[in-house]
């Protein structure tokens, strides 16, 4: 039993971080429609700018993530907005979704020509060793995943539903046009979508980097599982994210530990097949309505 | 005669390039009033609203607000104008509660000012203050259109723009509404509405504007036009068969 609940312990800790990038992908689907397949890149690109800083820039890590933060919300979050998304965005979802795909192809070669294609160490942010819980041991590495993902998905919560322009992002989210009706600057809650997830792939970067070294392709897995887990909690709902997240790192600790290491990575797609065959639209999402 | 504080002057607008709506379309709405837009599917009458409010931009043309031109202002400018506006249809943030929901009506005030402006409407409308801690989604028909009007008038709007009020409403909730629109106008509001409830409509209102093909094709007194034998063949356009009409 102990075992079990370690496994699912460290599980949740990982999922936790596909339960970031995947609350980032229905951020931006809810608020603007936009599908972003470069998520796993978009984890991958502050690695990178707090490797830089911490080597080039000689900043301690508490700094150099958040300048990571800094340049992603400018280049993630407001040049993704600008560049990208909104000259395409009006000609449908297809033309992003081809778009995104290439930005995530166009990252990895960038990184890998102009950075290296070898992975690269990262700071551990998290001291070593196990903390006894009961019966079970956990690394402190977990516990600290889970406790930084809790807090930053709980703030989020906190800032959607207890301030008044989070609730006008939601309004976005739901009612566009009555939001712009109503006088809601329509495009600067867009954009605060956009910037927050850009921190949302920032903090994922930071809490997975050292178990998984900065390299150019680090985001394939992220950004593949974090599209399932939107996708099996719910693409329109925020808390479908989380869920769908943890579930997919809990079920692939399990899977490897019990069933074989060679169907892991398989969990995921399987999960997603079956939430699309029997509830489309997500374990906690909620059928849309489509007018024509 | 009340003065003129809308003004549409050869006005052309459409969804696209392609599709225009509004053929030279010249119109006028008076203070105080309520002026009703009727006219067959197609004619235009939400489009005037939503080229009104900023929604839709004239492609020609000139919207005057008090003799002022307003034409291509944005529906934040213009809400700060004095003008609100009540789109056709379910327009309320249905996860968030009915408190949460007059909020974000009144977002462009000053934050002092909110929580007095929500206890007017509140005073205004009891019902609403009964369910204020509900969903929004969870309201009935009618409570959902009162907190959409309430909602439009935190911002004690000069003119009330109304798509479209009565629809999903029971009889005597229609006739509930629009006794809050006469309320309104004869407190001062100038209300330009559009609505498929015609002969309802006709009672509350002072003008009716009939539409046809993005123009005005006849501008009477209400009261007149309620009394007219043609009203059928008004409300469903100039070639239609009188004896198809259904007018309410």
């Amino acid at each position: 039993m102990a075992d079990f609940l370690q496994l699912v312990f460290s599980g949740a800790a990982i999922g936790a971080i596909y339960a970031l990038a995947a609350l980032g992908f229905t951020l931006l689907w809810q608020a603007s429609g936009t599908i972003n397949f470069a998520q796993g890149e978009f984890v991958m690109l502050p690695a990178f700018a707090m490797l830089f800083f911490l080597k080039v820039a000689g900043a301690p890590l508490w700094l150099a993530f958040l300048l990571a933060c800094v340049v992603a919300m400018l280049i993630l979050g407001y040049g993704f907005k600008v560049v990208v998304v909104d000259p395409l965005l009006k000609h449908g979802v297809i033309p992003l979704v081809i778009a995104t795909l290439g930005l995530s192809i166009g990252l990895k070669s960038a990184v890998k020509a102009g950075y290296s294609a070898e992975a690269q160490p990262f700071p551990a942010i998290f001291p070593d060793g196990l903390l006894a819980l009961g019966t079970i041991r956990v690394s402190y590495a977990d516990v600290g995943t889970l406790l930084v993902a809790g807090l930053i998905v709980v703030g989020l919560q906190l800032f959607l539903n207890r301030t008044l322009t989070g609730r006008a992002m939601q309004a976005v989210a739901q009612n566009t046009e009555s939001a712009r009706v109503l006088g809601i600057d329509v495009k600067q809650m867009v954009l605060y979508t956009f910037l927050i997830n850009a921190v949302l792939a920032s903090v994922a970067a930071l809490l997975v980097t050292p178990a998984y070294l900065a390299k150019f392709d680090m985001g394939d897995s992220i950004g593949l599982k974090a599209f399932y887990a939107a996708i099996i909690g719910g693409f329109n709902q925020t808390r479908g994210a989380l869920l769908g997240g943890v579930l997919v790192g809990v079920l692939e600790n399990l899977m490897g530990a019990y069933v074989s290491p060679a169907y892991k990575e398989g969990v995921a797609l399987m999960l997603f097949l079956v939430v699309i065959i029997f509830k489309p639209e997500g374990l906690l999402g909620k059928a849309e309505e489509r007018k024509v | 005669m009340n003065e003129k504080i809308i003004e549409f002057d050869r006005v052309v607008a459409g969804y696209s390039p392609s599709l225009t709506i509004l053929n030279d379309l010249t119109l006028d709405a008076r203070r105080g009033e309520i002026t009703l837009l009727i006219g067959p599917n197609g004619a235009g009458k939400s489009t005037v609203l939503k080229t009104l409010f900023g929604l839709l931009v004239p492609r020609s043309g000139e919207i005057r607000f008090e003799g002022r031109a307003i034409g291509g202002r944005s529906p934040r400018s213009l809400l700060a104008e004095g003008i609100a506006f009540v789109p056709q249809g379910r327009n309320l943030f249905g996860s968030l509660s009915v408190l949460h929901n007059l909020e974000l009506g009144g977002i462009t005030l000053p934050r002092g000012a909110l929580a007095g402006r929500i206890e007017e409407v509140l005073h205004r409308f009891p019902r609403i203050r009964e369910r204020i801690g509900n969903q929004a989604s969870t309201l009935s028909g009618g409570e959902q259109k009162q907190l959409e009007v309430g909602r439009a008038l935190l911002l004690h709007p000069r003119v009330l723009l109304i798509d479209e009020p009565s629809i999903g409403l029971s009889p005597k909730l229609v006739q509930e509404v629009m006794g809050l629109l006469r309320a309104l106008a004869d407190a001062g509001t100038t209300v330009v509405m559009v609505e498929q409830n015609v002969r309802t409509a006709l009672k509350y209102a002072n003008r009716a504007l009939v539409l046809e093909t993005g123009r005005l094709a006849l501008d009477r007194p209400a009261s007149e036009l309620l009394g007219d034998p043609d009203l059928n063949r008004l409300f469903l356009g100039g070639a239609g068969s009188p004896a198809a009409a259904t007018a309410h």
